[in-house]
């Protein structure tokens, strides 16, 4: 179909949007790391490159690389063995009903806003007096931990909050893509005298192989970006960076110390490591082929 | 005559402790929300003197007495309301139009547009953050609900999903409207949205709540207290009354309330919604 001023009337206002709102963005956070930008200066200078040499002499920057290394791996690959096992048991059950209640109730956290989900576990889980684990901790005769307090316990306390907050997604995804694989081919492999951890390795691991990929990219991207928990249940990132993660930095840099220039230079280095994920994608997901 | 057999599916002993197994986990999710709803019945003072007891020792309103006193809660709540609204519903006709747009009309330099909205699916809004922020700060949109709602008029995500549902509505139907004189717009109102219920609804939902959780893009944009939205507040309303527990738990739960109610109304479709699309 022909109708180009529809077409003009339709995606000239979008695309005008889609310029000031994301491509406009994009070039102006390339441009600001160039400069020593502080939004409240009237003037500010030129600097190159130099918040590009400054991230690699910048100690912080290196503690929170790593810390966000170490806990999108960590968490993203418990949160895939968990969600795949906990998915097959919610498939195995005969009951239709009973596997959309337990699909919906596992799905809470991730629709609850997080905030309020953090509140709770700041001052009624983790919390030092009033924390349920540290009455536990105590009624058994132990010493009460600081989870949020203690920089070596921390990022384990962030990384068991994600994995609960999150662990409803991909355990729906999975198995949606659990039912949809034939039954007939478990059947067939039933009675060629497979048993069920052979049917497993080699019928449904195999066939799920582009959900699997799909689940963990998307789950690789969506925790290099997460954000509420650093700032709201870890004490801004504390104590001493322990809890940092790249999208608290930029956030910290860029709008408490209005530091605006140094900030988006790091933005930058989050978006060159989530294009390099989306990437990989891209190249794993030509398999194409159908059951 | 043969009666049909229908297998009626058993519980073996596995089921059972597959069930079992899902019980324990499905108890850990529901239990923080279990502690938020009793803590929020009790008084700081009560829960500090008895740590380790879990439910409330006297019931009390006093928390949620405190919310209302001390907070504008129903101001935040309808700023969050605004937003979301008004972000949903210019989501739902900006995909749909521009996906219809896509899926359906030949016209120049099509690929490449659809190419460069593709690539724009790769930028994440936490990589924009600060250009964002002096954009909106230069149209002097700072510290206005506009703040939220001009950049979420549109979703290239939302275009993407209307497109594919889209294309798969007939040529055939189409080009039997436009004989009988329907012209694009009434293609588009009457033929194209009632094919696409599925995908309307689901892209509703997930617009609806991941506006209404956004918390870094009010973080950013807000900053007087009678502009916040519910989430933002409830942040600042526990870093302000980090000592009343009690009170700060009844704010969670009335946070907490609005989203609840639409995931359990509309459960059904969101569940199905994430398994098409895949969507966070």
């Amino acid at each position: 179909m022909k109708n180009n001023r529809f077409v003009a009337a339709v995606l000239v206002p979008v695309f005008l949007l889609m310029l000031a709102f994301l491509f406009l963005p994009l070039l102006l956070g390339l441009g600001i790391s160039f400069f020593d930008y502080n939004p409240l200066r009237s003037a500010n200078t030129f600097i190159g490159l130099d918040n590009y040499l400054k991230l690699a002499r910048d100690p912080v920057f290196l503690k929170v690389l790593t810390n966000t290394l170490w806990f999108v791996f960590v968490t993203v690959a418990l949160n895939i063995v968990f969600t795949l096992l906990l998915s097959l048991l919610v498939s195995s059950l005969p009951s239709n009903k009973l596997r959309s209640f337990f699909r919906m109730l596992f799905f809470l956290p991730c629709i609850a806003p997080m905030v309020g989900s953090t509140a709770v576990w700041g001052s009624r889980i983790f919390h030092l007096r009033t924390g349920v684990l540290n009455n536990l901790i105590t009624s058994l005769g132990g010493k009460p931990v600081n989870f949020l307090g203690d920089a070596q316990v921390v990022m384990w306390a962030l990384i068991l909050f994600t994995l609960w907050v999150d662990f409803g997604y991909n355990t729906v995804l999975f198995s949606a893509g659990l039912d949809a694989i034939p039954v007939t081919f478990q059947d067939a492999a039933k009675i060629d005298g497979a048993n069920a951890r052979q049917r497993f390795f080699h019928i449904t691991l195999p066939l799920l192989e582009r959900t699997f990929v799909f689940v963990l990219i998307m789950t690789l991207i969506s925790h290099f970006q997460m954000f509420v928990q650093f700032q709201t249940l870890a004490n801004r990132g504390g104590p001493n960076y322990a809890s940092t993660v790249l999208t608290l930095y930029v956030y910290n840099l860029g709008f408490i110390n209005k530091d605006m220039g140094y900030a988006s230079t790091i933005a930058l280095v989050l978006f060159a490591i989530i294009m390099v994920v989306t990437l990989v994608q891209r190249r794993f997901m030509k398999t194409d082929w159908e059951y | 005559m043969m009666k049909q057999m229908r297998i009626k599916p058993r519980f073996s002993p596995a089921h059972w402790l597959a069930a079992m197994l899902l019980a324990v986990v499905a108890a850990l999710v529901v239990t923080p929300y279990l502690l938020m709803l009793l803590s929020s019945f009790r008084t700081t003072a009560e829960m500090m003197r008895n740590p380790g007891v879990v439910l409330p020792i006297e019931w009390t309103l006093s928390g949620y007495i405190k919310v209302f006193q001390r907070a504008p809660i129903l101001r935040w709540f309808l700023n969050s309301l605004t937003i979301t609204g008004s972000v949903t519903l210019a989501v739902l006709f900006t995909s749909t139009i521009t996906g219809f747009v896509f899926a359906k009309y030949r016209f120049p330099f099509k690929e490449a547009l659809f190419m460069l909205l593709l690539a724009t699916m790769m930028i994440p809004s936490q990589v924009t953050l600060i250009p964002s922020f002096l954009i909106v700060n230069a149209l002097g949109l700072y510290n206005r609900l506009w703040a939220l709602i001009v950049p979420g008029l549109v979703s290239v995500f939302g275009i993407f999903l209307a497109r594919q549902f889209i294309s798969e509505v007939p040529d055939s139907l189409c080009e039997a409207a436009l004989i009988d004189g329907c012209s694009s717009p009434g293609l588009y109102f009457r033929v194209i949205l009632p094919q696409i219920r599925p995908a309307i609804s689901a892209l509703a939902i997930f617009t609806f709540l991941g506006t209404w959780n956004d918390y870094l893009g009010p973080l950013i944009m807000l900053s007087e207290v009678e502009r916040m939205t519910l989430p933002l507040a409830l942040t600042f309303f526990n870093t302000n009354h980090h000592m009343d527990l009690g009170a700060t738990m009844s704010a969670a739960t009335l946070v907490m309330l609005p989203v609840i109610v639409v995931f359990l109304l509309f459960q059904k479709q969101f569940i199905k919604g994430v398994s098409i699309t895949g969507m966070k």
